[in-house]
């Protein structure tokens, strides 16, 4: 047998301890795992919500304290696009609609259909709607999913029967869980005619998006104000940064409480084979290879702990996005940097819970520990 | 050194506890080559700390002690002196429960630089020579204390050593148990030709020795 074999089949002399300590472990591990796959979901999400195509520039009813729903005259639409540096623009109207047995409003948008591409929307499995059509609706993949309705099923949305033409994906999970008709459509039946939410712009490729928004802004003192993509987008990363910082807060909480599991059971384990030690040491084992060993078998440990952990991360992400819909629409996303990570810092505790049994066993005097009974 | 000793110990002095315990008080004893030699005495007598000394578990604090040609005192890391000169029988056998027969007895070969064919043809080789070949894969639990001490045996003489240092080998045996324990080491001391040297409370196995020393309160007596 080698020696590494040898530091594999020994942690497993003391079943129950082992396992205890293992599970230890594993929960810190599984809940780095988990708390990496979600922001890293949420991430991925922010990051489509910047991909080119779409607009840069949203065109906000200044003061209206209504961040997404304001109300501005659709002939601004118009206007705007004449705007110096302006390629494009689209009129949005944004509603919530109840939907029948589905547990949360649907989040429905009206917008031209030549105008989807700003709102990132470039092509959806089926058709999409036309303009003008009366029973129209293109539904996100999300939404499709969670409300158990394809291309071809009906919809009912303000009492009346939708057709659904089309699923759309934009990897944003707030879009995915929405809906998109008509403009003309939306404010017949929300009766805003002529009255929109919010201005998509687009701006053209050599233009400077801080230099358009203050024309805009400018053009319309007090009635509009703009908030770009980036703009937004740096609002959500700040608020999973703070995740991120939570996310190592508990990997460091979860050395220290990993470490200190290490320790003791490794000091127990070096504590019951006092004399197997001097043994050892009598046969003429080197310090070092002691040292090796314990220290060794402190880091199979760990990484046992790191495989049981990731997969009770995994699992637990599974389990919690299936059953809660507050959270269905997050895609978790399965980087290899997760995974470095939570081995990483198994490997970590190993080290640091093993080191110091490992040097006190290789440091026992072999006539002391031989007595040991 | 005498060419033909394996052991050289002068005046040799080790206390414990500050100076207070004298577990050795001036040990004279040369062992030669081949030799088997007992060492009886009443506990407490120091009869046990000489034979760390010999097997450099432990370090005198005066004298001067030379094992194998190696002086052991002004040579600081001795784990390789144990590994390649000494080997331990001790009173209890002190296998590794996790591990088989096989395993335990080549768990010294580790220190050396031995291919997993070598350990496996020589811990075999031995297991054969203490009549264990059809065990070798049992766990040491399933053994009776004779087979345990047998074991014991394989594994001190695994690396070829030049001195074979039991202490009490067949105090936890029953005296049938102890004889054949007694006579597979005196045998391998002959046929490996090794330096046997033994301490025991038992007159009748001090007999069996080529010479018999007599230690009391840290000192050779005879």
């Amino acid at each position: 047998m080698s020696y590494f074999s040898l530091i594999l089949k020994n942690p497993f002399r003391n079943r129950t301890r082992t396992s205890l300590a293992i599970v230890g472990i594993a929960i810190g591990i599984a809940t780095i795992v988990a708390l990496g796959l979600i922001t890293g979901g949420l991430k991925a999400s922010t990051e489509t919500t910047l991909k080119a195509g779409g607009a840069e520039i949203t065109v906000l009813q200044n003061n209206s304290g209504q961040f997404m729903n304001g109300r501005i005259d659709e002939n601004r639409v118009d206007e705007i696009k004449e705007i110096s540096g302006v390629k494009d623009t689209a009129g949005i109207l944004r509603a919530q609609v109840e939907v029948p047995g589905a547990d949360f409003p649907l989040s429905l948008t009206g917008i031209k259909v030549e105008k989807l591409i700003l709102a990132n929307i470039d092509s959806v499995t089926g058709t999409k709607f036309s303009n003008g059509s009366q029973n129209e609706v293109i539904i996100g993949k999300t939404a499709s999913e969670t409300l158990n309705k394809g291309v071809g099923d009906t919809i009912a949305l303000f009492g009346k029967n939708f057709k659904i033409t089309g699923i759309f994906e934009t990897g944003s999970f707030i879009q995915d869980a929405g809906a998109y008709m008509s403009l003309d459509t939306l404010q017949n039946l929300t009766s805003r005619e002529g009255e929109v939410s919010m201005i998509y712009v687009k701006i053209t490729d050599d233009a400077n998006i801080t230099q358009v928004s203050k024309r805009i802004e400018d053009a319309y003192p007090n009635e509009l104000t703009t908030t770009t993509a980036m703009a937004q987008a740096s609002r959500i990363n700040t608020g999973l940064s703070a995740i991120d910082t939570a996310t190592w807060a508990i990997s460091l909480l979860a050395i220290i409480i990993g470490g200190i599991g290490v320790i003791n059971t490794m000091i127990m384990s070096v504590y019951e084979r006092t004399r197997e030690i001097g043994v050892l040491k009598a046969v003429g084992w080197k310090g070092r290879r002691i040292l090796g060993m314990i220290l060794g078998e402190a880091i199979v440990l760990t990484l046992i702990a790191g495989v049981v952990g990731t997969v009770m991360g995994i699992i637990a992400v599974e389990v919690l996005l299936s059953i809660s819909p507050t959270t269905s629409f997050i895609e978790p996303v399965f980087s290899m940097d997760i995974f470095i990570r939570a081995f990483g810092i198994a490997f970590l505790v190993g080290v640091i819970g093993g080191l110091y049994p490992a040097y006190r066993a290789s440091k026992l005097a072999p006539t002391e520990a031989l007595r040991y009974e | 050194m005498n060419e033909e000793n394996i052991i050289e110990i002068k005046n040799l002095k080790k206390s414990y506890d500050h100076g207070k315990i004298k577990a050795l008080n001036g040990i004279d004893l040369n062992v030669q080559k081949g030799e088997f030699v007992s060492i009886m005495g009443p506990s407490g007598s120091g009869k046990s700390t000489l034979l760390n000394m010999i097997g450099a578990l432990d370090k005198a604090d005066e004298g001067y002690i030379n094992v194998a040609g190696i002086d052991l005192i002004e040579t600081n890391d001795l784990s390789e002196f144990r590994s390649k000169e000494i080997g331990f029988v001790f009173q209890l056998h002190n296998l590794i429960p996790n591990l088989t027969v096989l395993e335990n007895v080549q768990i010294p070969m580790y220190e050396g630089s031995y291919t997993s064919k070598k350990m496996d043809k020589r811990a075999k080789e031995l297991l054969k020579l203490v009549g264990l070949e059809d065990k070798i894969d049992q766990m040491p639990t399933k053994l009776s204390g004779g087979e345990r001490q047998r074991v014991a045996i394989a594994r001190a003489l695994v690396n070829h050593p030049s001195i074979i240092l039991a202490d009490e080998p067949t105090g936890s045996l029953d005296s049938k148990t102890g004889d054949v324990i007694l006579g597979i080491l005196k045998d391998l001391h002959k046929k490996e030709n090794v330096t046997l040297v033994m301490v025991t409370h038992e007159p009748y196995v001090a007999e069996m020795a080529d010479r018999k020393i007599k230690v009391l309160d840290g000192t050779v007596a005879e």
